[in-house]
């Protein structure tokens, strides 16, 4: 396969069977539409070209901007298009909510501006949404930008119709799939597939999925929220299922470690509620059925996103000499010294003085004649063996005295012959009024 | 919605008879107000500052509530006040607080500097022109340097743009070198205690952006060979209203699709909170306060010193105690939680044309003003014997001539139909929004204020302004 752009390869995604070993029904074979093999990784990569192309000759003789209320997959295809193109992007959104989008975004050129959160002294005649808030400073700023309004623009839903359904239609031999599962975000793909497959079959189900109101799950809006999308018609479904993040979760690890499709939480929401739902009629089916859902995105810009909701999932493995693994016993042998005696004992021993405080704080004051060794930076030095010589006497010293006192304890059960503890750290110094310098 | 009801404010509820002796004797609406349970919130602050090793001071914004028990009581124990003009300054003063115990905030004219200067107050100064007049005042009254701290209140972020709402008050952090200046030529005068930060907002980012701008302004004030001691990162922790995350869900989308029009109208004349339909999608913004809450109040302050700073790359807690500043927080409704409630009487309860359930009471929305404040929380129906009835659901109105004076746009649920006579409590809200809006409008009386406080196995009550710190059973 040979293409001129990238923005050719967009779409053709394959169809891909779960093996029913996985998902347990009988009576329903269930495919994976993967969107994310889309070039920049996600099914947002079919809308964002679809909407920017119509404007886009024009926005490029003038240098205009594209511009999207978007913090997530939408914001990254248009973010390529535009620096394709030469022209700036520019998002604004309600909050990023996914960190490692936020940086890719940067990365890729684009400028993003979050808007505010709720007052909390409530000014009941505030009534500006993020939506009217974006409109107005578009007309403020006057022309000049190439809005693409996901949430609105017909060509959105468009991409899905003619691209996304009659691609999953050809590849099931022209019949199309008896139930369609589609996470419902902008309502884009699950509007535009939708109203295709029921063109073609009539008694397709429709199932929409939405996320428990309280929890997050990134690209999917919560049962109020897809009130808020112009493209959103509640006729299109034939019902609406609440999913929660750790469900959408508990789906990503089927499809990652059993499926091998390494999609996203999005992805693992549309699986999670496909089984539940066929597995609640899977039972009364008399004749075979297909089912389809999407893979809207990769797993990968989600690791702050599973460390948050699962950090056991990526557990670390038990680090040798960690701080952690001090006991009380090594604790209560460690020797701490108060102001006065760590005042002489430095004049007359001349220990290093190992500071274990940020170096915003250090080079804002310490003690004279002290080093800088940052704890984070101090934990992976001490995981290879002794950062000084074992006969060289050693004052550590932090905010307070009690980290400090557990890195000697390490210290001195790794072969330290004489590394002590500031008490009280260096709080207890300033307040005993010893010299701290900044220079 | 059912209230959160904790503490003493639940052993109150349950004497219905002398809730209405009270009123009785004192008319309707009534503010109640728990003094003690200030402390015991006061502690959940001070405990935050134990996990993550802080020192520093809880400051009460004087501001959200006007109580004088609860000022004595504040003076009583360890925490400081923060007061925002000269009446709240000198009212804590005749409740026994010392200088050194008060922050003084908000705009502040020649008067005020003075009397704040003379106690030894700390004064939070709002802007360049603040901190000259203070400097003059001191100079000319020949009294000792007072200690100052520098109010900020806009920043530059990295990476990707926080926008904030623009504040009133305070100095953009790109001013700071021309305040140093000020200070700099006031150094007899004026003593930099620290920084300080308020913002209109619950947005934990913008938090961190503020708190991240201001421990680098204190690095720039050693610079300058000051020595700040201290950061006032303010209030805004916000608290939680009611007891139930499901009935505040359900409830939130019941509206939303009432205003779609595809469910009946919850609210008078389809009040939308902020929300409006355009052509079957929802626009607008709903402007409610978000009363179901998990993350408020200390909790607020957990999370915001846990979050690793934007630009200096460690965690909150652990910046401030490395660099030794101590913490100040200012929290205001958040402080009161649960300290206060306000009983109305029925004054009629009728059918409207349409049908609807409209029931009067001796107060008005100014009294109680959860409504401007856009708190949706029901109101406890007090009452002595069991209930055998099925709920139902009214409006409340108030006692103003005025078609806007209504308690709550929304419908509210009460176990049964209320009578004249019987009585109403609000819960919560004589902590935080009595004072706000309370007014003489159309000579209406405003709310008299009683103290209730645990007493033997019961509790009692007296006049707000009759209440020491030594009435009351204590530990």
């Amino acid at each position: 396969m040979k293409f001129d752009s990238i923005l050719d390869v967009i779409g053709d995604t394959p169809l891909v069977r779960i093996d029913p070993g996985v998902h347990g029904l009988r009576n329903v074979d269930l495919y994976a539409k993967m969107e994310m093999l889309n070039p920049f990784g996600s099914v947002k990569d079919r809308p964002a070209w679809n909407m920017a192309r119509a404007g886009l000759a024009e926005a490029v003789e003038r240098g205009d901007a594209i511009v999207e209320l978007s913090s997530g997959n939408t914001a990254k295809a248009l973010a390529v298009v535009a620096a394709m193109h030469g022209l700036p992007f520019k998002s604004v959104t309600n909050r990023m909510k996914v960190p490692e989008l936020k940086d890719l975004l940067l990365l890729l050129g684009a400028q993003i501006e979050e808007l505010p959160g709720q007052t909390e002294c409530l000014d009941p005649t505030d009534s500006e949404d993020p939506l009217t808030r974006m409109y107005r400073m578009l007309s403020e700023e006057g022309n000049g930008h190439l809005h693409t309004d996901q949430y609105f623009n017909p060509r959105n839903p468009e991409a899905h119709r003619v691209g996304t359904a009659p691609e999953i239609i050809k590849d099931l031999d022209g019949e199309g799939p008896d139930i369609f599962i589609a996470c419902v975000g902008t309502a884009g793909s699950s509007t535009g597939v939708a109203t295709v497959l029921r063109e073609n079959n009539p008694d397709v189900r429709v199932v929409g999925l939405v996320s428990t109101k309280s929890d997050f799950i990134p690209g999917i809006r919560n049962i109020d929220e897809v009130n808020e999308v112009g493209l959103f018609d509640p006729n299109n479904y034939d019902v609406l299922e609440p999913v929660s993040a750790q469900q959408a979760i508990d789906g990503m690890l089927v499809l990652n470690r059993r499926c091998g499709i390494l999609g996203g939480p999005t992805a693992g929401a549309a699986y999670f509620g496909a089984v539940r739902h066929l597995a609640s009629i899977d039972a009364t089916l008399e004749t075979r059925k297909s089912a389809v859902f999407i893979v809207c995105d990769r797993v990968e810009s989600y690791m702050s996103y599973v460390r948050r909701l699962r950090p056991e999932l990526l557990k670390q493995p038990a680090r040798p000499n960690s701080l952690d693994t001090v006991t009380e016993d090594e604790l209560c042998s460690v020797e701490s010294m108060d102001v006065t005696a760590a005042r002489d004992w430095i004049s007359v021993e001349r220990p290093v003085v190992v500071d274990l405080r940020g170096s915003f704080a250090y080079s804002t004051l310490h003690i004279e004649g002290s080093i800088n060794i940052v704890d984070e930076l101090f934990d992976e030095l001490v995981r290879g063996g002794l950062p000084f010589g074992a006969g060289q006497p050693a004052l550590l010293v932090c905010p307070v005295g009690e980290k400090s006192a557990r890195y000697a304890a390490l210290l001195t059960r790794m072969g330290h012959r004489d590394v002590r503890s500031l008490r009280g750290g260096v709080v207890a110094w300033r307040d005993a009024g010893a010299p701290l310098v900044r220079d | 919605m059912t209230p959160q009801v904790s503490g003493l404010l639940q052993d109150v509820l349950a004497h219905p008879g002398v809730l209405s002796g009270m009123v009785e004797a004192l008319g309707s609406p009534l503010n109640v107000v728990v003094p003690q349970k200030i402390e015991e919130n006061a502690a959940t602050y001070r405990s935050v500052y134990g996990t993550h090793r802080l020192t520093g001071q809880v400051y009460f914004a004087h501001k959200a509530n006007r109580s004088t028990a609860l000022i004595r009581e504040l003076a009583a124990g360890e925490i400081g006040v923060d007061v925002a003009s000269l009446g709240e300054l000198q009212h804590v003063l005749a409740a026994g607080f010392a200088g050194d115990r008060i922050m003084a905030t908000g705009p502040k004219d020649a008067d005020f500097l003075w009397l704040a200067a003379k106690v030894g107050a700390i004064v939070n100064a709002d802007s360049e022109q603040e901190l000259t007049e203070l400097a003059e005042i001191t100079a000319r009254h020949r009294m000792p340097a007072v200690r100052a701290m520098i109010r900020l209140s806009a920043f530059d972020s990295p990476g990707v743009k926080v926008l904030s709402r623009p504040s009133r008050f305070g100095v953009h952090q790109r001013e700071l070198p021309s305040v140093f200046d000020i200070l700099d030529r006031h150094r007899d005068r004026i003593e930099l205690l620290g920084v300080s930060y308020h913002l209109d907002t619950n947005g934990l980012d913008e938090k961190a952006l503020a708190l991240d701008g201001c421990l680098l302004a204190m690095h720039d004030a050693v610079t300058r060979g000051f020595a700040p001691r201290a950061i006032d990162i303010g209030g805004g922790f916000g608290a939680n209203y009611l007891a139930d995350r499901d009935e505040w869900e359900s409830y939130t989308t019941e509206l939303s699709k009432s205003v779609l029009g595809t469910r009946p109208s919850m609210t008078w004349q389809s009040h939308g909170y902020g929300l409006r339909a355009e052509a079957g999608t929802l626009r607008g913004a709903l402007g409610i306060y978000p009363s179901y809450r998990p993350v408020a109040g200390a909790r607020y302050l957990d999370e915001l010193l846990s979050r690793t700073a934007p630009s200096l790359g460690r965690p909150f807690a652990t910046l401030l105690m490395e660099s030794m500043y101590d913490l100040y927080i200012e929290p205001g409704r958040a402080l009161v939680d649960q300290c206060g409630l306000t009983l109305a009487r029925v004054a009629e309860v009728r059918s409207t044309a349409a049908g609807e359930t409209m029931v009067r009471l001796e107060a008005n929305s100014r009294d109680i003003s959860a409504e401007d404040h856009a708190v949706f929380m029901d109101p406890v129906f007090v009452c002595d014997d069991p209930i055998d009835a099925d709920p139902v659901g009214v409006y409340l109105s108030g006692n103003l001539c005025l078609e806007d004076d209504l308690i709550t746009r929304r419908r509210v649920t009460l176990p049964r139909m209320p009578v004249r006579g019987e009585l109403l409590a609000f819960v919560n809200t004589a902590g935080y929004f009595m004072d706000f809006a309370a007014d003489h409008a159309l000579m209406q009386p405003i709310a008299r204020k009683v103290a209730v406080y645990p007493a033997g196995d019961s509790w009692r009550w007296c006049l707000d302004d009759q209440y020491w710190p030594v009435k009351g059973n204590r530990e």
